[in-house]
Formats: structure tokens, sequence, C-alpha cells
């Protein structure tokens, strides 16, 4: 089954019919973890490295049926895809990661959030020792994400 | 939000597609799809996230601070360069530097004529920086306001209009994002 995860979501799932997908993805990065032993996989599609003053996530959460669980912050979409894919039998020890995203859509336009969205999930990866098996960050052109659960691959688009 | 800034949200529209009709000789219908407080991420799904678009992308400072996209389908973004450069209609396949900078310009006319009404009612100072160019899915195009934005702001006015030139059956979408700090101490209650 094609799971759609918007931006600002995360799912996880363990069913090997399952893609995880999502499309049109800018400034935002997408994590995908997957444990290729089990094979369980999670994909988040997150939009900022960290959080604001004011917590919405839960009424995100509520809004939204399951699987798709809030990914709006990066380092709590780790976390939390971390968390669910240990809960349905995946370790972290097992765990490989992939990033897409973080451009910059307006040349133009200085914009870091792109780049900061790359460098806070690298990090991130970085301190929770999970290895990063591949990524296509930065530049300027959007991309569309589909994550083969059975397979662990992931494919990246770009349209013209 | 008050009924009288929605009112304010329909002139600004209203003007904005005037400008835009004089620019192509033809008709533009208006639509104030919504205008409320909402969370950044928030929008109306106007169109799927894989389409092909243009947009034209701009920062506001002054009084009130935000930013507005104007986005074309792609194959309306060919129609209208069609028009503004003067080519034979169903001519335009790709965009050259000169349907860019033309487009850009439209974003520019209309955003200004907007920013125009809205700063003459609120007798505010509205300043609009340089147009930016982008064509790509709609989604990836529509990422970068918020994300920009959504760094600073949980929550803004979002104005969302669509634009509709029936002769040539082509569509636009007009995003306008305001951030609140300003506008409340500006109307207070009448935000």
């Amino acid at each position: 089954m094609d799971i759609e995860v918007n931006m600002g979501e995360m799912a996880v799932t363990r069913r090997h019919e399952d893609n995880l997908m999502t499309l049109g993805v800018g400034s935002c990065v997408v994590v995908t973890l997957y444990d290729p032993k089990r094979k369980i996989g999670g994909l988040a599609h997150a939009m900022l490295p960290a959080r604001l003053g004011t917590v919405d996530d839960q009424e995100l959460l509520s809004r939204r049926p399951p699987p798709a669980a809030s990914g709006k912050y990066i380092e709590a979409a780790i976390d939390d895809m971390i968390g669910k894919i240990e809960v349905l039998g995946g370790s972290k020890e097992d765990l490989e990661a992939k990033l897409i995203g973080g451009a910059n859509m307006f040349t133009d336009f200085e914009s870091e959030i792109g780049k900061d969205n790359v460098a806070c999930a690298m990090k991130k990866l970085k301190q929770e020792g999970i290895r990063l098996a591949g990524e296509v960050v930065g530049g300027s052109k959007g991309r569309s994400v589909e994550f083969a659960v059975a397979s662990g691959i992931v494919t990246v688009k770009i349209k013209f | 939000m008050s009924s009288n800034l929605m009112e304010i949200n329909k002139m600004a529209a209203g003007k904005a597609s005037e400008a835009m009709s004089k620019l192509i000789g033809n008709d533009v219908g208006v639509d104030v799809t919504s205008a409320a407080i909402r969370k950044v991420g928030d929008l109306s799904p106007v169109l799927a996230s894989e389409e092909m678009v243009v947009g034209v992308y701009m920062l506001v400072t002054g009084d009130v601070k935000g930013a507005s996209l104007l986005i074309f389908p792609q194959e309306s973004a060919f129609k209208l360069s069609d028009v503004l450069v003067g080519r034979e209609p169903g001519t335009t396949r790709s965009l050259t530097a000169l349907d860019i900078s033309a487009l850009k310009e439209v974003g520019n006319i209309v955003a200004g004529n907007y920013f125009a009404v809205l700063s003459n009612l609120l007798q505010v100072k509205i300043v609009e920086h340089i147009p930016n160019f982008s064509s790509d899915m709609f989604g990836a195009i529509v990422e970068q306001i918020i994300t920009d934005f959504a760094r600073e702001s949980e929550q803004a006015l979002v104005v969302e209009i669509e634009f509709v030139f029936k002769p040539l059956t082509l569509k636009g979408y007009f995003l306008l994002l305001f951030r609140l700090e300003e506008l409340k101490a500006l109307l207070g209650e009448n935000l």
C-alpha cells in the first residue's frame, strides 16, 4: 500500500508491501530510517530543525489519523521514528538513514533554512550513532521520494 | 478575524485583479478563498504537490511583516507568457529569460496593488522587496515560504486568493502570510 506522508508528518511500517511516499519536497528535509535485517522502515518529512516556544504537536496528532504522526521538527521526528521502529521489533543498532531535500527553491533569495535542516538532521543522526547510507540534499530543485520497505530502496524524483 | 479585515482583503484582491486585467487585456475574476489566522503549514490543497508551477515570492517588511507568493500552474504560465510577450496563443512551451522577467513583473504588480490598498486602508507603511522566481513542483515551492515563515512564527494571518482568467481559462493562486505580532499591535481587537 502506498502511504503518503505530508509535510510535518512521519510514518513507520513493517508491512513489506508498503511504500512510504512524500511528494514535492523543497526546503524541508526527508529522513528515512531502515532496519534491513527486519525490514522495518520509517519516513519523516520535517519542516524545521527545532521546536519554537509553543507546542502544537498534540493538536497535529489528534487531527491526523495514524500512521502519519507528527514529524514537524527534525530532532523530535528522528527520536519518534527510532522509538516506533523499536516498538515494531527493530533495532537502533541496525538502522541506516537516508536524507533528501533541504533545497533553496528561490535561488536569488538567501534562505538558510534548507541548509540548516540538513545540518540538523546529520548532527542528530551522528549523535544517535545511525549510519548515513545516502543523501540527495541541497540545490534548488524540488524532489519526490518513494521508500520501498521490502527492499529498503529509496527513489528520488525531480521534475522539469 | 474581523469581517472588516476580510473586506479589506477583498478590496485589495479586487485591486490586484484589476491590475492583472489591465496587464493582459482580459477580465480577471478574483475570489478570496480564505483569510484567517491559522497555523503556517495549514494551507488549502489548491493544487497537487507534484504539479509543476511557477512561483513569484516577495518578502514584505515595514509596519507589517510577511511574504507573498503568486503561483501559476505551468500551463497557465505558458498561456500568460504568450499574452505578455506577444506570441501566438499556444506558442510558449518553455520559459525564456524574457518570460521569467515578465512573470516576475506580474508578481510585482499584483502584490504592489494588493499592498497599496492594504497600506492605504490600514494607514501603515509596507515595503515590498524584489520578486524572486522559481519553476518547480507546487509542494516544493510553497514549502519554502512556509518553512522560512514557520521558523519565526507558528501562526500567521493566512490569505489565499484565487484568480481566474476566464477567456484564457488560466488560473493563478496568491498566498500571503502576515506575522501576527505587528498586526496585533496595529489592529488590536480588530484582528
